[in-house]
């Protein structure tokens, strides 16, 4: 099983912070990925508790990520109640294993003694 | 360090910290640890009237001084432990998978489907392997490889797996004290005379209650820990 947080550091002379994604370098939307990475599937209510959030922010959140194509939404039914649940597309599995290795890289990089 | 800003409340430390908080919480809710103990338990508790009743092949009968020596196969008990654990892993399968859907979530089935198959495909292999090609008694290693792919090993082996998939330390600590007791058996002298119709209860009886202490031992420590 793989894990976004076990990603390997990329290489490269540009500094990592250059290479930061707006859409995914946010707290929430980075929560919304990582929960979705590893359920496979979530509901709405989940990212909701976990998240600590309102409905209608959570909402404008995942609006933000299935616009730029990192997860795709699902409406159906359990039974009678009504459930949203909201799965990781590839490009949101690619776009969260390197968000998580720049931000190893930035980490490694304030720690590391010249490693500015 | 660099001249781009990043805003404070996107601070790499925190961002990662919480990207692990919160997948080791999805993990845990997905969890049903128990489960799969108390269901292969159940499985090695019903293999003891089985293999007592279930038909046996007998073989190479040779007289030796007082009596006759043969080779026998417990043809039985050994299809009743391939299907068992296969049932048992399509049973763990979807109960991980309604339980991580009642909690807001869904569940790689995968991996327990194919720990189930491969159980079965190393049960069957190593059975047919011992029964058609090796001769008793066996060397030293390959008793060992024996235990291993018998069915109480292979349980072992594939919550081994099982702890590794899941990233479950206790699991793991419990499934190396498993696999000590199984492959060491442990009878404290009872049974040792019972001859082959009873004597290989002992052993079951120990694998099938530490199996069932520690699914029983998960499920109260989920308790505690969810209603906290």
């Amino acid at each position: 099983m793989s894990d976004p947080t076990d990603a390997p550091e990329p290489t490269g002379p540009a500094h990592p912070a250059n290479g930061l994604d707006d859409v995914v370098h946010q707290r929430v939307r980075l929560g919304i990925l990582t929960i979705a990475h590893e359920a496979r599937r979530v509901e709405f209510g989940y990212l909701r508790t976990q998240l600590e959030l309102t409905g209608g922010n959570l909402s404008q959140h995942l609006g933000v990520l299935e616009t730029a194509g990192l997860i795709e939404v699902e409406k159906g039914y359990a039974g009678r109640r009504a459930r949203t649940w909201v799965t990781l597309t590839q490009a949101g599995h690619t776009a969260l294993a390197e968000e998580i290795a720049r931000l190893k890289l930035l980490i490694s990089r304030v720690e590391t003694p010249g490693g500015q | 360090m660099t001249a781009d800003s990043v805003p404070a409340g996107d601070d790499p430390r925190r961002l990662l910290a919480d990207s692990r908080r919160l997948a080791h919480r999805v993990r845990l809710a997905q969890r049903v640890t128990w489960f799969p103990l108390l269901v292969l338990a159940a499985v090695t508790f019903v293999a003891i009237p089985v293999q007592r009743w279930a038909p046996r092949a007998v073989s190479n009968c040779q007289p030796i001084a007082g009596g006759t020596r043969c080779t026998f196969w417990l043809v039985g008990a050994f299809v009743y432990w391939v299907l068992a654990l296969v049932l048992a892993y399509a049973l763990i399968a979807g109960c991980y998978l309604r339980v991580a859907q009642s909690r807001g979530l869904s569940s790689r089935v995968a991996p327990y489907v194919i720990t189930g198959i491969a159980l079965a495909v190393v049960l069957t292999a190593g059975g047919l392997v011992f029964h058609y090609l090796l001769t008793p008694p066996y060397p030293g290693v390959l008793v060992g490889v024996w235990r291993l792919v018998e069915p109480s090993g292979a349980i072992g082996v594939a919550l081994l797996v099982l702890s590794w998939l899941e990233r479950h330390l206790a699991l793991l600590l419990f499934t190396v004290v498993y696999l000590v007791v199984v492959l060491v058996p442990i009878t404290f002298g009872w049974g040792s005379h019972w001859g082959s119709r009873w004597g290989f209860a002992p052993s079951l009886v120990i694998s099938g209650g530490l199996l069932m202490l520690g699914g029983l031992g998960f499920l109260l420590t989920q308790r505690r820990g969810r209603q906290r």
